[in-house]
């Protein structure tokens, strides 16, 4: 076989070890190893790489950011924040019909704020928000599906450990990116408080509304959400104008969040163990992946296949905006079984330089931070598309008398508008970018 | 008996090695807010510069080698925990003791990765030892940094094997101590 | 006749003035001579994994058959090149390379290189500070928030009272944007590529005695090298060594005018410095040379001889 054949036969082999239940972090680095052994005929260069690649992959500065991030989102659990943003949500949305579940939207986008992280989103707007909806006589797929789509808006809106690995793979700069990310993260807010209207005006039974709450209880409602405000305003705020970098504005950020947890009483020893120790995991897993992708793409560049697709692409004519497409079709396909991360250090390697040399009518940079953003929110859609999503698995869990078909059937809708979403980007670059310097 | 015996043998090793992987995550959990002081300190440093502060020497530095020891130091829990990411749409199709047998594989192939991970580790912890190699601000040597990670390395080591071991014996018994299927921690 | 691939790995894109005007052409020169013999596959930035700090274990394992990287990425473990990089010891770069490659040939090939085959030795043009506030006086610096590019000048930054901040090239326009360092030390080329210029409006140049350079090297796997047959040997002799390195070192500085140029545009404040105030500054640079050559004596290295050797050729090879 030549080097880009075994290149070319290492995706089914890697998919087939994937979907035979081997970690993808594993599968990753074992093509990656033989593949490496195969082309150059000896098993020397993974020995040499071995020697110092697993440190100097864990000990990378801008993916720093990553641990940092997690530990911010799962301290901001405990400090009560994620209660005041549901119920300044309840306050200015629950007399709408389907009200409660609009409020867990904002509260989801309010807490993405401060979390860089889809499922600790999920997880922690859930705890405060099913039994509330359960209370208000809400449908539970229509509960879990909201939160489930909710808990994306942890990674669309910034800060985003997604956008943080895009950046380190691409070499764009992260405030940019986390700029860039805000309209679109809102809009997908928008679009799912629209998307819950619409579902219960075509379904009337599964929500209900409240009373209109005065307007001094909304007020003080949103008094009650300053923490979550600073600490954004800090965090982001403070990575966009460069005060701090990522890393430095990630510290203060989970200082921040831990000082508010504690003040509020809600940092016992034990809680503070119980975010380290998911932290932990949470980290451990996605540098597993980090470090397989990064043997699986030197392998790739050994046998030139990224350079083979690319030509591909362009030897059959395809323009930019076809290859473009395809590439998220790809995305949203892929995501309806693998997680974002994974997705996102296997293919972008692939893709990046394919699109980087297209020309769509913007500089590089532009062009490499509007694709970052389409990319954030295919595999995001990845996450609430049956049938491995898993926000769709983590809120079914916590609730688990709703059956998991009632969750993929009221999900569509949230689907639906994600698509349009992305179809409304791609054509309109300027959404993404307007903020932009 | 010895049967009796052989299953205490078992639940020692395996309170070792939980113990081994806690242990490793809280010291990775002590460096990684030990990395989020430093840099609070050092961007209040920096901020008051003009009182004659100025930021940690070497933040930068500190921030690389103490992450890489926290990832090492986080990976052995991940593994106990089962919590790598997983792709589980095919798992219906391979009935209970398939996806036993396929847990066993898998985990004994991440036992023979990570015993390469640290045999390469310790491979380039001798080289950093020998070739007087230092970071450029604090000038401190680099294989202290691999030194580091060697501890954490060897638990991982440690903890995929017993794990390996404790799903062949779930697929040749058909008792699980832990759960085949269903939710990942992540 | 079999053909041999080798693989050339190195940091920078492929566009960039070192590449593009020294290792491609390089390349292509000796497939050219080799009669197709020799053929290379290109990996730029990176693209075989690890980071730059890496590309000599890489090359010595193996893991590529030719690298471009600095000796300066792995600090302590090539003592020898940093004579290269003291201060005010280089002239222009193509000088500096022909000194580099001799005192490289003589002591530093059967000691710190023992382990690679070196083809080509040579430094960039010459470095400068680039900063918010004007800087002529050594003095200038004392506070000053700053970034320097190598172990030597981030040892002389902090003596002469400047804040040593650490950081890789590409965070430098950030960090100089908002504050979170006030200066930084570079030469010309590498402003160019981020747009540094637009960032402050002071650049202090020392003319006829740069402040300083940093050394590069070009290296193959010496198993690699010594299996070649002796006529391929040849072609990668006839394009290495002292001529080769001479000419790298010319093209690296070479792109320093473009980037030059952009700073005069903009109207930024050039400072060319009188050798009476460069005199101020050699004399504040003393005690890091002394620290240096202090350092050396203690690995068993005779750093003065290496030093005065060092200045001799630049004497003679400085047009
Ligand atoms: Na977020
Ligand atoms: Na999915």
């Amino acid at each position: 076989m030549t080097a880009i054949e075994i290149g070319l036969w290492s995706f089914p082999v890697l998919l087939g070890l994937i979907f035979l239940r081997a970690p993808i972090w594993l599968a990753m680095m074992l093509c990656g190893l033989a593949g490496m052994w195969m082309v150059t005929g000896s098993p020397n260069i993974i020995l040499s790489k071995l020697k110092s690649e697993t440190y100097t992959t864990f000990s990378s500065y801008s993916l720093s950011i990553v641990p940092i991030f997690l530990l911010m989102g799962h301290l901001s659990g405990l400090g009560g924040m994620s209660r005041a943003l549901f119920k300044a949500g309840e306050a200015w949305l629950g007399h709408l019909k389907g009200g409660t579940a609009m409020a867990a939207i904002g509260a989801c986008a309010g807490f993405g704020s401060i979390c860089g992280s889809s499922l600790a989103t999920a997880a922690t707007m859930a705890q405060v928000a099913l039994p509330e909806l359960k209370r208000g006589g809400y449908a539970g797929g229509l509960s879990t599906a909201t939160l489930a789509a909710g808990g994306t808006l942890g990674i669309l809106i910034p800060p985003s450990v997604v956008l943080v690995v895009y950046a380190t793979l691409t070499e764009q700069n992260i405030a940019k990116l986390f700029l860039a990310a805000f309209v679109p993260g809102l809009l997908a807010a928008l679009g799912y408080m629209v998307v819950i209207a619409l579902f219960v005006r075509r379904h009337p039974g599964s929500a209900g509304s409240l009373p209109r709450a005065p307007m001094a209880d909304r007020l003080r409602a949103l008094v009650d959400v300053w923490p979550v405000m600073l600490i954004f305003i800090v965090v982001v705020g403070g990575i966009y104008t460069g005060i701090f970098t990522p890393t430095e504005g990630a510290s203060v950020g989970a200082l921040g969040t831990g000082l508010v947890a504690w003040a509020a009483g809600g940092l016992s020893r034990a809680k503070l163990w119980q975010a380290l120790m998911a932290t932990a995991a949470g980290t451990a897993m996605i540098f597993a992946i980090v470090l397989g992708a990064a043997f699986f793409n030197a392998f790739l560049a050994l046998t030139q296949v990224p350079q083979a697709i690319s030509g591909f692409a362009v030897d059959r004519g395809f323009g930019p905006w076809t290859v473009l497409v395809i590439i998220l079709v790809i995305y949203l396909l892929l995501g309806c079984v693998m997680d974002s991360l994974s997705m996102i250090l296997l293919t972008i390697p692939i893709f990046f330089p394919v699109i980087s040399t297209m020309d769509f009518g913007m500089t590089p940079e532009q062009t490499a931070i509007w694709f970052g953003i389409l990319v954030l929110i295919v595999v995001e859609v990845g996450l609430i598309t049956p049938p491995v999503g898993l926000n769709l698995f983590v809120i079914n869990a916590m609730d688990r008398e709703t059956p998991i078909r009632d969750t993929y059937h009221a999900i569509t809708w949230f689907v639906a508008s994600d698509i349009l979403r992305v179809a409304l980007l791609v054509i309109f670059p300027g959404i993404t970018l307007f903020l932009l310097p | 008996m010895p049967a009796a015996s052989a299953a205490g043998n078992c639940s020692i090793m395996e309170s070792l090695v939980r113990r081994l992987a806690t242990f490793s995550a809280a010291l990775g959990g002590v460096a990684l807010s030990a990395l989020i002081l430093m840099t609070c300190v050092s961007i209040l440093g920096r901020a008051f510069s003009r009182l004659g502060l100025g930021p940690v020497p070497g933040d930068f530095e500190l921030v690389e080698a103490g992450i890489a020891f926290a990832v090492f130091a986080f990976l052995p829990l991940c593994q106990l925990k089962a919590g790598h990411a997983t792709v589980d749409l095919l798992v219906p199709l391979f009935g209970k003791s398939g996806n036993r047998w396929l847990l066993a594989l898998w985990e004994t192939v991440a036992a023979l990765i990570a015993a390469l991970i640290l045999w390469r580790l310790w491979a380039g912890f001798l080289s950093k030892l020998g070739n007087g190699e230092t970071t450029m601000m604090l000038q401190f040597p680099v294989w202290w940094a691999y030194a580091a990670c060697l501890f954490p390395a060897a638990v991982l080591v440690l903890t995929c094997l017993w794990s390996a071991f404790d799903r062949l014996r779930g697929a040749l018994t058909g008792q699980d101590s832990r759960p085949i299927t269903g939710e990942s921690l992540h | 006749q079999d053909t041999v691939t080798l693989k050339l790995h190195q940091f920078l894109p492929a566009q960039a003035p070192v590449p593009a005007g020294v290792l491609v052409p390089w390349m292509e020169k000796i497939t050219a001579e080799s009669g197709g013999r020799i053929v290379f596959e290109h990996y730029p930035a990176m693209q075989l994994g690890g980071k730059p700090g890496e590309l000599i274990d890489q090359v010595t394992d193996g893991v590529a058959d030719v690298v471009w990287t600095l000796p300066g990425y792995t600090p302590g473990r090539f003592p020898r090149t940093e004579v290269m990089e003291l201060p005010f010891l280089m002239t222009d770069a193509e000088a500096a390379s022909r000194t580099y490659w001799t005192l490289g040939e003589k002591y530093m090939f059967d000691t710190e290189f023992q382990d690679v085959k070196i083809l080509g030795m040579w430094t960039h043009g010459p470095g400068l500070i680039h900063s918010k506030t004007p800087i002529t006086v050594p003095a200038d610096l004392n506070g000053v928030k700053l970034r320097a590019p190598t172990r030597v000048t981030n040892m002389m930054a902090t003596n002469l009272g400047a804040t040593a901040v650490g950081m890789p090239v590409p965070a430098v326009p950030e960090s100089l944007s908002k504050g979170v360092i006030d200066a930084t030390i570079l030469p010309w080329e590498v402003t160019a590529s981020i747009k540094s210029s637009e960032l402050v409006t002071n650049h202090t140049e020392f003319p006829g005695a740069p402040l300083y350079t940093s050394a590069f090297i070009l290296a193959m796997n010496k198993d690699v090298y010594d299996g070649l047959p002796d006529d391929l040997k040849a072609v990668i002799d006839a394009n290495s060594g002292l001529e080769f390195s001479a000419n790298a070192g010319k093209v690296s500085q070479a792109a320093d005018a473009p980037a030059r140029q952009i700073a005069v545009d903009l109207g930024n404040t050039i400072i060319e410095l009188t050798p009476e105030q460069i005199a101020e500054w050699k004399d504040a640079a003393e005690p890091t040379i002394a620290t240096w050559v202090a350092e050396m004596q203690a690995q068993g290295i005779d750093g003065q001889a290496l030093l005065d050797e060092a200045r001799a050729l630049m004497n003679e090879n400085t047009k």
